[in-house]
């Protein structure tokens, strides 16, 4: 062994070989399995994509590094079911690119946030995080108040359908439509928005305003939806431990 | 600098100016607005400046006729700088950050400076603009006087150092105009992925091309870590960035990993990042510069051995200890616990080889602060591996994830071992590079030590408590069966330690700063010729 | 300049150890021999390693993994985790399943019990828009006082947090202020007059002949009752008091009457037990009980 290494030592793209040899063995037995065993991810039967202006507020939610701060991974743990609720299945972000489980809870996980607060709450808090929880240490967002872009949404969508993600035609051909729509309630659009992506959507004027269709919106209509684009993890739970 | 290049090295890199500004403005003219736009102008003024720079000397005199009789250091001076000017950015706001946490009033109501995009701008300018600059730079020192070679190319060490501060610079401001993949140390978008990956092609081809002129048939184990921290962080890159854009004309995209699938891949990436980036790399670094400010011969040959091909094997089993409890299957969780169990040895054995090789020389330890870096950051790294081992392990890790017991750990890490190893290579580096005896101002260097031993130890220390609180806090049921405590109470008993960590983030700062300045004061000294014995042997091909 | 001679194997004086012979640029390696301890503990971490793998799902293989010998699923142990904390509170926490709020609260020993159970779920659920100590703030209403939209004994709390108020929630509470000045429904003066009234009841001063006590009498008393006393179950809050939801002056009266309300409270009943809100609906009836509660701990 020592011999072969000696002789090893002296050839540098026989090292170079080498080290690509061991690097990779590791990553390929850990990841390749993940596409290959199916019960990896279990894609639940409710699970719908995000809206237009969900997916929106996701941006927004990247950008201003929101996933810094908060997971959004409630794990296999009896105190973490206790305190957020269901733990978080792999199918729940099977159309999530990329996913935001986080690394550090600096805030509290938001995997189960949607319909929590109301819209009003989330509007104030993001606003200006200690007008209601004093103790917060959020930092606050007043430039949420800015309109949406909306210009890029169906390219997204037809981008996320290529990867995969369930978005139709007509989805993507209407992605600008229904992102106005779904704050819009009033609005003739509306209806077709819940038709395409579900009854359980929320359509409402997110930041209270339904004249503007703001950053603001965007990001509150993405936190309501949390938890909420499929039911399957609350299946995991045995009835009676709930009550 | 360009001086020394000789005339048609300035015609190439001449050629490569005017195509780095034709491609900025290409890039800019592409997407108009928004970062991508930013960045193509960015890249625009780069290659004006770099031409205005390049003409400006076009017609002097052709390089010195010796050149080819002496290291080509010109680019590792120009890394140190650079490492050193993000030290002080990325340090800086990582103790602005730190404030931040503990007085969250002070965020200016002005979008670019919000944490959430100031907390990238930290990792990514104190991994890749003070860790990478400072491996590619001594990377370069050691490369050549381990080979007795010159660098083999004049203009392309120039091409990897500046496109990779590019790279860095177009990260950071990205993060500040909201753009980012949200991918932890990856966050960059996917032009700027696709720039590094030429960039480090450039950087591996130097780098073996280098090597292939040694004169000493077997390759020093400095170079199978760099060349190991070369390689595999352009794998890990190269994979998990994977991403297909909206347009070719703008920053957004989206990566091809979804969800449990693109953890495991984002933390195959962020573990190996660590690995090979912030460990393997200073491990070269180490191997190189302790032994000769020791003045000792490194202690055992064969646990290098072990200890390289252990850390090369084992790390990139490891991610998944990122990932316990999570919806990532539970086979690859046991695989990722057991593995960085098995990984501590190969780490304590190249620790244990570091501090063996002191033996004999514990006097300069003693005496000598340069020296003092290294062996700390040697015990740093003994024990910050001993801790990641310990946090792998799923009921530990079910305590410390989430927590600021992982940012102790990091810290312990990048302060302790990282960032210390890289300042007793600067400052066995920089006196050298400026032809002298010592530093400008060798008391600095002491003050230096204490200052960045202090900060570590508060700074660690404090995490420790605040991210073992905060887990406690989270998990404790009361008498009666209930939880103990709401979230809200665990942010109020962060605050004395978030505290006490801007504390120790400033010491440390404040030492990086007096590093800079020290150094900047020792290169400004007027340059004598290098020692007689610092010379490159005649070229002879090794292989 | 004389190349390094290779190979040349010296002895190093400290340790007494030869080197291997090759020389970078004056580095040498020693060639001591691998310490057995290296050995030793490669050996014990490789074994705890495979007793992890023999016992724990470990190694995939292809389209399927070994799932290990104890069969453990981290998902079915985290469900029987939570299963034992709730049988582990069972003894006291299923007694807040009856609902007998009466017997509940004389019982000092189970609300003692209970009640830092209850803090800490107001805390991580309520606080956010009630407060910290329940007092509310703007928009989100007191729940320390006397006064209740849709009534404070622990039975309708119980109901509105398993509803909720205006919430998603199929069986809500619904109340609405209505938008008098948006809708058209009270012209620009009429809403003025009647601000006015309004704020004249909360200081004690209204007239009750008064044009503006008939504006109030036809358009508002039908929510807020007869003088504004509230009470009537539907939402509609106290006005002759100093307490605001939305605030006191004339200006936030004027904008409420012109805009309307519709605060949102969300329902918990997917989110909460049924034991965890009766638990709530007493530590919130109890928040309003001066101090003298009993009920709070
Ligand atoms: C500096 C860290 C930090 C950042 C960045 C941050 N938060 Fe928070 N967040 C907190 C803390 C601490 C709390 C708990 C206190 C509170 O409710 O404000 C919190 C609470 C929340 C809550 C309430 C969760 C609950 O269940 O009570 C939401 C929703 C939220 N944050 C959303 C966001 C969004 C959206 C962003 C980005 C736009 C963001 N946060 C950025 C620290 C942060
Ligand atoms: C998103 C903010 C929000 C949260 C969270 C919230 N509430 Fe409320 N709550 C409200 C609002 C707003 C109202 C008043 C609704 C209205 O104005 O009609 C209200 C009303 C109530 C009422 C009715 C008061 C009355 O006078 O009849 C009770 C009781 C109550 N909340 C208790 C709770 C409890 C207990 C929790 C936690 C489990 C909670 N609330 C969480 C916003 C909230
Ligand atoms: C359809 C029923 C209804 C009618 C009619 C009605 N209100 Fe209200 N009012 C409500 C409800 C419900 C609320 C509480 C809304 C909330 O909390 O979101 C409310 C709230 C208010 C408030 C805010 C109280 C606070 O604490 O901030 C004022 C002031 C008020 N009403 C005055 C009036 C006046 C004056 C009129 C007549 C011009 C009137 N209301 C007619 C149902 C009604
Ligand atoms: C002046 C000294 C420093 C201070 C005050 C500081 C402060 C911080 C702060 C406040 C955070 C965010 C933690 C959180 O979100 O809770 C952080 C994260 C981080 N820092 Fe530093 N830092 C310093 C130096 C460094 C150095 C030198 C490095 C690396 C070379 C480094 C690497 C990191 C990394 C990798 C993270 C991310 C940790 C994680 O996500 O778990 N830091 N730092
Ligand atoms: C044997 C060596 C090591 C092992 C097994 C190890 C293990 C771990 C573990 C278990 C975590 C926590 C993961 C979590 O709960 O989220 C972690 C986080 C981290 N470690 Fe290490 N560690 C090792 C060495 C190091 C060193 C030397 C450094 C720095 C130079 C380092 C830097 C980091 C960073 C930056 C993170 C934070 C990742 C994040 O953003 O969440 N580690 N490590
Ligand atoms: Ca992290
Ligand atoms: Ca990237
Ligand atoms: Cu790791």
């Amino acid at each position: 062994m020592l011999k072969l290494h000696y002789n090893l030592e002296k050839v540098s793209l026989g090292m170079v070989a080498a080290i690509i040899v061991a690097a990779l063995i590791g990553g390929a037995v850990e990841i390749a399995p993940l596409f290959t065993i199916d019960e990896t991810v279990a894609i639940p039967d409710d699970l719908r994509p995000h809206t237009p202006l969900e997916l929106a507020g996701r941006e927004i939610y990247m950008r201003e590094g929101c996933y810094a701060c908060h997971s959004q991974m409630v794990r296999a743990l009896a105190d973490e079911i206790d305190r957020y609720g269901p733990y978080s299945l792999a199918g729940e972000s099977a159309y999530d690119h990329p996913m935001l489980w986080g690394s550090k809870r600096t805030g509290p996980d938001l995997a189960r946030l949607g319909d929590k607060y109301s819209d009003d709450w989330h509007v104030v808090h993001l606003a200006d995080p200690r007008s209601v929880v004093p103790a917060s240490i959020m930092p606050a967002y007043p430039w949420l108040t800015t309109s949406l872009d909306t210009e890029n949404l169906s390219a997204q969508l037809a981008t996320l359908a290529r990867l995969g993600v369930p978005y139709s035609d007509e989805m993507i051909a209407n992605a600008m439509r229904d992102a106005l729509a779904q704050s819009r309630p009033d609005s003739d659009g509306a209806a077709d928005v819940a038709a395409r992506y579900g009854e359980s959507v929320a359509i409402r004027a997110f930041d209270g305003n339904s004249s503007r269709l703001t950053e603001m919106d965007a990001l509150v209509a993405y936190l309501q939806s949390l938890g909420t684009l499929t039911k399957a993890a609350h299946e995991t739970l045995a009835p009676e431990a709930t009550q | 600098m360009i001086g020394s290049l000789s005339i048609s090295e300035r015609q190439t890199g001449l050629v490569l100016a005017i195509g780095l500004a034709l491609f900025g403005l290409v890039m800019a003219a592409a997407a108009k607005q928004g970062p991508m736009a930013v960045h193509g102008a960015m890249a625009l003024a780069l290659g004006v400046a770099l031409i205005f720079a390049i003409g400006g000397v076009f017609y002097d005199a052709d390089a010195p006729a010796g050149r080819a009789g002496r290291y080509y250091d010109e680019p590792t001076r120009f890394g140190i700088v650079m490492a050193l000017t993000w030290a002080a950015i990325g340090m800086g706001v990582g103790v602005w950050v730190a404030a931040l946490l503990y007085w969250p009033e002070a965020t200016p109501l002005w979008s670019w400076t919000s944490f959430g995009r100031l907390r990238p701008v930290h990792t990514t300018g104190v991994i890749f603009g003070f860790g990478g600059n400072a491996l590619i730079a001594t990377s370069f020192h050691v490369l050549q006087r381990t080979s007795r070679a010159r660098l083999a190319d004049a203009v392309s060490p120039w091409v990897v150092l500046i496109g990779f501060n590019l790279f860095c610079a177009w990260a950071v401001t990205g993060y500040l105009m909201g753009s980012t993949q949200s991918k932890e140390y990856a966050e960059a978008e996917w032009y700027a992925d696709l720039w590094l990956v030429v960039i480090w092609v450039v950087y591996f081809a130097i780098y073996l091309r280098t090597l292939a002129r040694r004169n000493e048939p077997h390759i020093y184990v400095a170079n199978w870590y760099y060349l190991a921290f070369i390689l595999v962080v352009a794998m890990l890159h190269i994979v998990n960035n994977l991403a297909l854009p909206v347009s070719l004309a703008g920053a957004k995209s989206f990566t091809i990993w979804a969800g449990v699938q693109d953890a495991m891949v984002q933390w195959w990436y962020g573990h190996n990042a660590v690995a090979f980036l912030m460990t393997a790399g200073f491990l070269g670094m180490l191997y190189y510069f302790l032994p000769v400010r020791a003045g000792r011969p490194i202690w055992s040959y064969r646990l290098s051995i072990v200890s390289f091909w252990g850390i090369t094997f084992f790390y990139l089993w490891v991610g998944s200890h990122h990932l316990h409890y999570t919806a990532l299957p539970h086979w690859v969780q046991t695989l990722g616990m057991t593995f960085s169990v098995m990984l501590l040895v190969p780490s304590w054995a190249s620790a244990g080889n570091a501090i063996a090789t002191l033996n004999g020389a514990w006097h300069k330890v003693r005496d000598d602060a340069t020296l003092r870096f290294m062996f700390v950051a040697a015990v740093f790294y003994g024990l910050s591996t001993f801790e990641g081992s310990f946090l792998a392990i799923r009921p530990v890790n079910s305590l410390s994830h989430y927590t600021d017991w992982t940012v102790g750990h990091v810290h312990s890490g990048t302060l302790g071992w990282l960032a210390m190893v890289s300042f007793g290579a600067i400052y066995t580096l920089v006196p050298q590079l400026s032809g002298r005896e010592a530093m400008a101002w060798p008391r600095a260097v002491e003050w230096h030590f204490w200052l960045a031993v202090t900060g570590t130890l508060i700074y660690v220390v404090a995490m420790w408590n605040a991210g073992i609180t905060q887990g406690l806090m989270w998990r404790t049921y009361d008498a009666n069966g209930a939880l103990a405590y709401s979230f809200l109470q665990s942010v109020a008993a962060m605050a004395p330690y978030y505290l006490l960590r801007t504390i120790g983030g400033a010491l440390f700062l404040s030492g990086a700063i007096l590093c800079a300045l020290n150094t900047r004061a020792t290169l400004r000294a007027a340059p004598a010729d290098a020692a007689a014995s610092d010379r490159p042997l005649q070229p002879v091909a090794a292989e | 300049m004389s190349r390094p001679t290779r190979h040349e194997v010296d002895t190093d004086p400290v340790t007494g150890y030869e080197t291997t012979g090759h020389n970078w640029n004056g580095i040498r390696e020693l060639n001591t021999p691998f310490p057995r301890i290296v050995i030793w503990a490669l050996a014990l971490t490789f074994a705890y390693s495979a007793v992890a793998w023999v016992l724990l799902p470990a190694w995939p293989l292809g389209r399927d993994y070994t799932r290990g010998l104890l069969g453990l699923d981290q998902g079915e142990i985290a469900a029987e985790g939570y299963q034992r904390l709730a049988e582990a509170r069972a003894d006291w926490v299923t007694l807040f399943a009856s609902g007998d709020f009466t017997a509940l609260a004389a019982d000092k020993t189970l609300m003692a019990r209970a009640m830092p159970a209850a803090a800490r779920l107001f805390a991580d659920n309520c606080a956010a828009c009630h407060g910290a100590t329940g007092t509310g703030g703007p928009g989100f209403p007191n729940l320390a006082d006397q006064d209740w939209l849709w009534g404070g004994d622990p039975e309708t709390v119980a109901e509105t947090l398993r509803v909720g108020i205006n919430s998603a929630h199929l069986e809500t509470r619904f109340s609405q202020m209505p938008a008098f000045g948006r809708d058209g429904m009270l012209p620009r003066n009429e809403i003025a007059a009647v601000a006015d009234h309004v704020l004249a009841l909360s200081s004690g001063k209204a007239d009750p002949n008064s044009p503006s006590a008939t504006l109030f009498a036809e358009n508002c008393s039908s929510c807020h009752g007869e003088a504004g006393t509230g009470g009537l179950g539907v939402g509609a809050p106290v006005l002759v008091d100093d307490q605001w939801i939305y605030g006191g002056s004339r200006d936030d009266i004027l904008t409420t009457l012109r805009q309307g309300r519709q605060g949102v409270m969300p329902a918990w009943e997917n989110r909460l037990s049924a034991t965890e809100i009766n638990m709530l609906a007493l530590y919130v009836a109890g928040l309003g009980q001066d101090g003298e509660t009993g009920v709070r701990q």
